[in-house]
C-alpha cells in the first residue's frame, strides 16, 4: 500500500472521530446547562476550557455565550476543529482516495460534507440543538457503519482503524481530564445531586451511560467513571480498549495484513498499552489523575508521530 | 600537448539536501586535434552514476545522490592530448558562392543556423549584424575571422557586466561581457550571416613560462565558438581574444548556446536549503606522460 | 431490459425509427442510400424500427442512470472541481461489419509499426531527416520533439506502446485517417463502460448480432506492458502514473489501474534512486519496472524537462537511460502525431516498412509552404485549421463554420507563425442515427456526426481492441466530437464474422 494513500486513510478517520467527539461533547454540554441552575458550572466557558480553544475563541467573539460556542464549534471554518472544519479535512481525505474506498462511504461523506456546507445558526432554531445533533450523530454512526460493512478488511482498514482509535483514546482522556477539574473542585461536592448529574452528563457524552450502570449500578463515582473511561477493556470508548484495537492493527499492518500478535515498529503504542492495561482507578487518582492523563495525552502523540514516520509520511 | 585537468565543484546547502539529481557535463569531448586519454569522475558522497551521449555528442554523467548532505564535491579530472589546429589551407570560398548552398545547410545544420535561447535574433543583433555584414567576395574562413576580432575590438572583457543567464542582448546594451558574451554575439552575427556557428565550453590552459610546470595566475572555464567551414568543417575561433582558438583551447562540450552545456545541472530536496557554489581548477601540463589522471588525488584543499 | 421485448410491449407508440432519413451527401452508419439499413445492421434496425418514442427516452435514461452509478466522468479543464458530468451516451449502437474491420485492424497496425519506426529513428540516428524526407526544422522546432530524450532505445524499439487513431467516415464511406494520438490517448475506458451499458439494456440484440468483446483491453495493456519490462525481469511491478484527482481523465487512471490490479500513483509516490525507480509504500520503497505515465512529457522530470513540475518524479529520464526502468508511452513521441508531421505518415509508412499505406489519409496541407499557404489563405472558409501541436480539439478553427472576425484572427495567426499550422478540407464525416430531444419532451432518432478512436497497444506484438471509442456530435450538423467540447459516444460493435 501505497504511503500516501494509508496516510489519507489515516486522517480521514482521525478528522471523522474527532468530529464527532465535538458533535457530543456539544450536545451533552448543550444539555447539562439547559437542566442546570443558572449560573452552576462553568456555562459553555466550560466547554471552551475543555477543548483548549479558550484564547481562540475569545480573539474572535465577544462574549461567551451559547449562540456563539455553538457557532464556535459546529461552523466556525477558521476553527480547524469545528465539526464543519473536521468534516471538510474527513472528505478532503477521503476525495483523494475516492478510487480507493467504497462509493457508499464516499456518498455518506460526500452528503455530510456537502449538508455541512449548508448549516447555518437557523439550524439550531429549526430543528432544535437536540434534533441537529442527534441527526448529526446518527450520520456519524452510519459512516461507521458503512465502514463497517463495505471497506476490505485489508491494511487500509487496519489504518482506519489505528487513525480512528487514536483519536479516540485521545478525546476520552481529555475529556475526563477538564471535566474532573470543572467538576470536582471540592472533594466534598462528591455525592452531591448537582454532581451526580453532571457525571452522568459526562458518561453520556462517551456514549458510556449504560455500560457504566451495567457494570456498577445507578451510583456513579469518580473512580468508576475513571475505571470505565480508562481501563475497561470491553467498553469500546474506553482509552485502553481504543490502544489495545490500535496495537491488533499495527501488528496486522506490520504482518503484511495477516493475523500477528505483536509490533515492533511504534513502541510508543507498546508503552501506552503496558500502562492501561495495568492501571487501576484509585491508585491513578492517589497519584493525581491530571497528570498521569497528560502522560497518556504525550504518549498518544508520540504514537502519532512514529505512525507517521514508521508509515505514513511520503514527502 | 598533454593537459591535465582538475575541475572541481563544490555546492555546499546551510540544511541538509537529499534526493539530488544531477547532471553533469565535464568530460571532454573527442575532436579532431583533440583526445581525452583520461578521464575519471568522483563525487562526494556517494553517488550512482550513468553517463550518455546527449542530442549533441556531448559526454553526460548523470549523477543520483539519495542521502541527505551538507556538502555535494564533484571532481572531473581529464588528461587530454591536444594537437596544434590545423592551417586554413582548403579551397577559399567566396561568400557568393557559399550561400548558393544555404538551402540543403539550413536543413543540415539547422541548429546552428536558428536563433536559441542565448542568441535570440534580436533587433540589436540585426542592426550589429548591418554593421558586420559579409562582402559577397569575402572568402568565408576570412569573414569569420575578422568577425571575432572585430567583436573583440568592439567590446570590452569586463567580469561582473553579465551572468551566466544573460543572452546576448546583455552585453549589447552593457557594451561589455564575459567569453559567454563574446561566443554568443559572435555566433548570432555568424548565423544571420548563414555561417552554421556553436558555442564551445572548454577550458583555456595557461601559457607556461619556460622552465615551469605550474600555472601562473587565474584559470575559469572558457567559453568561445566554432564555425562551420566549407570543406574544412567545424574551426574554432575565440572572440574572447579574437582570433582562431589554438592548441591550448581544450573543447569539452558543444551546443547551440550555453544551455545546452552546463558543467552541472540538477534539482534536489530540502527544507529550505540554499545552495552555495565554488569552482576551483587546476590546469597543469605533466611532466611524466605516463601520470594518470586517474589517480584520485586529495580533495581536501 | 431487453430490446425486443420492450419493443413488443409498446406496440402501440408511434415507432421513431420510420421517421428517420438519411442525410444525402453523406454515408450514413446504419442506412444504405436505398434507404434500408446496411446488410450488417439489419438485426439491429429490425429491432429499432419497432420501438417508440418513449421507450427510446427510457433507454437513454436508464443508461445514464447505470453510467452516473458507476462513476463514469470526466473533468472539464478551465472549470473547478464539481464540474464532472458523465459523457453523454447515445444507446444506438454503431455497427462495423467484420470485413471492414479486418481491413482497418490491419491499417491501424501498420499505420503505428510506422510511428513507431519514425519515433525511433528521429530520438536516433534521424535517417528520415538526413535523407531529406522530412525537413529537419519540422521535427526540431515541433513543440513535441524532446531533445532530452534523444539516445533513449526502449525494450523492443517500442516508443507508442497505447496509440488512439482517429478515424472518420468520408461521404465514399472509405475510412480516412484524421489524426493520431501517439502521447496519452484516453478515452478506452468509456469503450469499456458503454458496452457494460449495452450489455445490460440489450443482450440479445448483442448476441444476435455476435459481437467482439471488448473487456480484454485491460489485460492486454497490462501483458504489453509487462512484455516491455526491462529485460531479465521475469514478474515485473507495473504503475500507472496520474497527475491526480483534477485532471479530466482521472476516471480512466482509475478505471484501467483497478481493471489491470496495478497501483495508482502520483508523482510524490514515486522518488528515483540510485537510477531505479521507486514508489513509496508503507513497507518502504519498492522497485518499479513498467510506468504507465499519463502525464505530459514537460512534467515528467524536472532535471531534464519543466524545473517547476511537481506531477513528474526527478531522475526518471536517468533511470530509463540506465534501462530499469520502462515507461508507456516513451519520451518525445509526440513528434509522431504533430499535425504537420501527419502529412508525411503515408511516406513514413513505404520509408520504414517499404509496404503501401493501407488506410488514406485526410488531405492536409502545411501552411509552413508559401504556395499552399497563399492557396489556403485564399479560400479560408473552405478549410479545417488545426495547431500543429496540440491535441483535444483545442484551437481547431472550421473554415465554413466560422465568423468572418474569427477568420481574420486565425489568418493573422497564421501569417504570423505559418509553421504552427494545418489546413485540412472539411470532411463530411459519416453521420449515425442518434436520438435527440424533439423539443417537445420526446425524443426523436436523427442524424449525427461519428468519428472513430480505435486503440492500438504495441507489446511484444501488436493488439488491436476490437472497436474503439465512436464518439458522436450531439449538436446538430456540428463536426466537433470532442468530449471537451460538448460530444457524446456511442457503443460501438464489430461483428465476429461476415454476415
Amino acid at each position: 500500500m501505497l504511503r500516501r494513500v494509508a496516510n489519507h486513510l489515516y486522517w480521514a478517520a482521525r478528522y471523522l472521530e474527532r468530529a464527532e467527539w465535538r458533535a457530543r461533547l456539544l450536545d451533552v454540554n448543550y444539555h447539562l446547562l439547559v437542566e442546570s441552575p443558572p449560573g452552576a458550572g462553568g456555562g459553555w466557558v466550560a466547554m471552551l476550557t475543555i477543548t483548549g480553544d479558550r484564547e481562540e475563541f475569545n480573539a474572535r467573539y465577544e462574549t461567551g455565550d451559547e449562540a456563539s460556542v455553538l457557532g464556535f464549534y459546529t461552523f466556525d471554518e477558521k476553527n480547524l476543529s469545528s465539526i464543519r472544519s473536521c468534516v471538510g479535512l474527513a472528505r478532503e481525505n477521503c476525495r483523494a482516495l475516492r478510487h480507493r474506498i467504497s462509493s457508499e462511504l464516499w456518498l455518506e461523506i460526500n452528503t455530510l460534507y456537502l449538508d455541512a456546507q449548508r448549516w447555518t445558526p437557523g439550524d439550531f432554531a429549526a430543528m432544535g440543538v437536540y434534533g441537529f445533533f442527534s441527526e448529526l450523530r446518527e450520520r456519524f454512526y452510519r459512516i461507521a457503519g458503512v465502514i463497517q460493512t463495505t471497506i476490505s478488511r485489508d491494511v487500509g482498514y487496519d489504518f482506519l482503524a489505528v487513525g480512528r482509535s487514536l483519536e479516540c483514546a485521545e478525546n476520552i482522556t481529555r475529556l475526563l481530564d477538564v471535566k474532573y477539574h470543572v467538576l470536582l473542585p471540592k472533594l466534598e461536592d462528591v455525592g452531591s445531586p448537582l454532581d451526580l448529574s453532571q457525571w452522568a452528563a459526562l458518561l453520556r457524552s462517551a456514549s458510556a451511560l449504560e455500560a457504566y450502570r451495567r457494570a456498577y449500578g445507578n451510583l456513579i463515582r469518580a473512580d468508576k467513571v475513571v475505571e470505565i473511561l480508562l481501563f475497561d477493556g470491553s467498553f469500546p470508548r474506553a482509552a485502553r480498549f481504543c490502544i489495545d484495537r490500535l496495537g491488533a492493527a499495527l501488528a496486522r499492518v506490520e504482518a503484511g495484513g495477516m493475523h500477528a500478535n505483536g509490533f515492533d515498529r511504534v513502541p510508543a503504542a507498546h508503552a501506552l498499552g503496558v500502562r492501561l492495561r495495568a492501571g487501576a482507578a484509585p491508585t491513578v487518582i492517589e497519584a493525581g489523575l491530571h497528570e498521569y492523563l497528560l502522560g497518556v495525552q504525550d504518549d498518544c502523540a508520540r504514537i502519532g508521530d512514529q505512525v507517521s514516520a514508521e508509515y505514513l509520511k511520503f514527502e | 600537448m598533454r593537459f591535465r585537468v582538475r575541475h572541481v565543484t563544490r555546492f555546499g546547502y546551510d540544511e541538509a539536501a537529499y534526493e539530488s539529481h544531477n547532471e553533469v557535463r565535464l568530460r571532454p569531448r573527442e575532436s579532431p586535434g583533440q583526445r581525452t586519454i583520461g578521464f575519471r569522475l568522483e563525487v562526494i558522497p556517494r553517488a550512482a552514476v550513468i553517463d550518455y551521449r546527449d542530442s549533441f555528442g556531448n559526454f553526460v554523467h548523470a549523477l543520483s545522490v539519495h542521502e541527505p548532505h551538507r556538502e555535494l564535491v564533484v571532481v572531473a579530472d581529464s588528461l587530454i592530448e591536444r594537437a596544434a589546429p590545423r592551417p586554413l589551407d582548403a579551397p577559399r570560398h567566396p561568400f557568393g558562392e557559399f550561400l548558393a548552398g544555404d538551402a540543403l545547410r539550413s536543413q543540415l545544420e539547422y541548429d546552428f543556423l536558428h536563433p536559441s535561447r542565448y542568441v535570440p535574433f534580436s533587433e540589436p543583433l540585426k542592426r550589429l549584424f548591418w554593421m558586420a555584414r559579409p562582402r559577397m567576395n569575402e572568402q568565408v574562413a576570412d569573414y569569420v575571422c575578422r568577425i571575432v576580432g572585430w567583436i573583440r575590438g568592439q567590446f570590452a572583457y569586463e567580469p561582473g557586466t553579465t551572468n551566466v543567464r544573460s543572452d546576448l542582448n546583455h552585453i549589447l546594451h552593457a557594451g561589455g561581457g564575459v567569453c559567454q558574451d563574446f561566443a554568443h554575439l559572435s555566433i548570432g552575427i555568424l548565423r544571420l550571416a548563414g555561417v552554421p556557428a556553436r558555442y564551445v565550453s572548454g577550458y583555456l590552459a595557461p601559457t607556461l613560462e619556460p622552465g615551469n610546470r605550474r600555472p601562473l595566475g587565474e584559470q575559469a572555464s572558457h567559453a568561445w565558438l566554432e564555425a562551420m567551414i566549407p570543406d574544412a568543417g567545424w574551426i574554432g575561433f575565440d572572440p574572447t581574444h579574437g582570433g582562431r582558438a589554438g592548441d591550448h583551447h581544450l573543447r569539452v562540450a558543444v551546443g547551440r548556446d550555453y544551455a545546452d552545456v552546463p558543467p552541472i545541472t540538477g534539482i534536489y530536496r530540502s527544507v529550505g536549503a540554499t545552495q552555495t557554489m565554488r569552482v576551483s581548477l587546476d590546469i597543469s601540463e605533466p611532466e611524466d606522460s605516463a601520470s594518470s589522471p586517474l589517480d584520485p588525488g586529495a580533495l581536501q584543499q | 431490459m431487453e430490446l425486443s421485448t420492450t419493443a413488443s410491449q409498446a406496440g402501440r407508440q408511434a415507432p421513431v425509427f420510420a421517421a428517420y432519413r438519411p442525410p444525402a451527401g453523406m454515408y450514413d452508419e446504419m442506412f444504405s442510400a436505398a434507404g434500408g439499413p446496411h446488410r450488417w445492421c439489419a438485426p439491429v434496425a429490425a429491432n429499432l424500427l419497432e420501438m417508440g418514442s418513449a421507450e427510446f427516452a427510457s433507454l437513454r435514461a436508464q443508461a445514464e442512470r447505470m453510467l452516473l452509478r458507476m462513476g463514469v466522468t470526466f473533468n472539464v479543464y478551465g472549470q473547478t472541481e464539481g464540474a464532472e458530468r458523465i459523457f453523454p451516451f447515445d444507446p444506438i449502437p454503431r455497427i462495423i461489419d467484420a470485413e471492414t474491420w479486418q481491413t482497418l485492424e490491419a491499417g491501424l497496425i501498420q499505420r503505428v509499426r510506422a510511428l513507431n519506426a519514425f519515433v525511433a529513428d528521429i530520438y536516433g540516428e534521424a535517417h528520415i531527416l538526413k535523407d531529406g524526407l522530412i525537413p529537419h526544422d519540422l521535427i526540431l522546432e515541433s513543440s513535441q520533439y524532446r531533445r532530452g530524450a534523444v539516445g533513449i532505445a526502449p525494450p523492443g524499439g517500442t516508443f507508442i506502446t497505447v496509440a488512439g487513431i482517429d478515424l472518420v467516415r468520408g461521404a465514399d464511406g472509405r475510412f480516412y485517417v484524421l489524426e493520431d494520438n501517439a502521447r496519452t490517448p484516453s478515452g478506452v475506458s468509456y469503450v469499456i463502460e458503454n458496452r457494460l451499458v449495452t450489455t445490460r439494456l440489450m443482450p440479445a440484440a448483442l448476441r444476435a448480432s455476435r459481437v467482439r468483446s471488448v473487456e480484454g483491453y485491460p489485460a492486454d495493456l497490462l501483458a504489453s506492458l509487462v512484455e516491455l519490462a526491462p529485460g531479465g525481469i521475469s514478474r515485473p511491478t507495473v504503475a500507472l502514473l496520474t497527475p491526480g484527482p483534477f485532471n479530466s481523465a482521472f476516471f480512466e487512471h482509475v478505471f484501467l489501474s483497478q481493471q489491470m490490479g496495478v497501483e495508482l500513483v502520483e508523482g510524490r509516490d514515486l522518488v528515483c534512486v540510485d537510477h531505479k525507480l521507486w514508489m513509496k509504500t508503507v513497507y518502504g520503497l519498492r522497485q518499479v519496472h513498467v510506468l504507465y505515465r499519463r502525464i505530459d512529457d514537460d512534467y515528467l522530470d524536472a532535471v531534464v524537462f519543466r524545473p517547476d513540475s511537481m506531477l513528474g518524479v526527478a531522475g526518471l529520464t536517468a533511470a530509463i537511460r540506465a534501462g530499469s526502468v520502462t515507461i508507456a508511452n516513451g519520451i518525445g513521441t509526440g513528434v509522431a502525431d504533430d499535425k504537420a508531421v501527419f502529412a508525411y505518415t503515408p511516406e513514413m509508412i513505404r520509408y520504414y516498412l517499404g509496404e503501401q499505406p493501407i488506410l488514406p489519409i485526410v488531405e492536409t496541407h502545411l501552411l509552413r509552404e508559401p504556395e499552399v499557404r497563399a492557396t489556403v489563405l485564399r479560400d479560408l472558409d473552405r478549410y479545417v485549421i488545426k495547431p500543429t501541436g496540440a491535441s483535444g480539439g483545442y484551437g481547431v478553427v472550421i473554415g465554413p463554420r466560422a465568423s468572418d472576425a474569427e477568420l481574420a484572427q486565425t489568418r493573422k495567426q497564421i501569417e504570423a507563425a505559418p509553421a504552427n499550422y494545418i489546413a485540412q478540407p472539411v470532411v463530411s464525416l459519416s453521420v449515425h442515427p442518434t436520438l435527440v430531444d424533439d423539443g417537445a419532451g420526446g425524443v426523436v432518432l436523427a442524424p449525427r456526426h461519428v468519428d472513430l478512436r480505435p486503440f492500438v497497444l504495441m507489446g511484444a506484438r501488436p493488439r488491436v481492441l476490437a472497436g474503439g471509442l465512436t464518439r458522436v456530435a450531439l449538436r446538430e450538423g456540428s463536426l466537433v466530437v470532442n468530449s471537451s467540447q460538448g460530444g457524446g459516444s456511442k457503443d460501438t460493435w464489430v461483428l465476429d464474422a461476415p454476415c
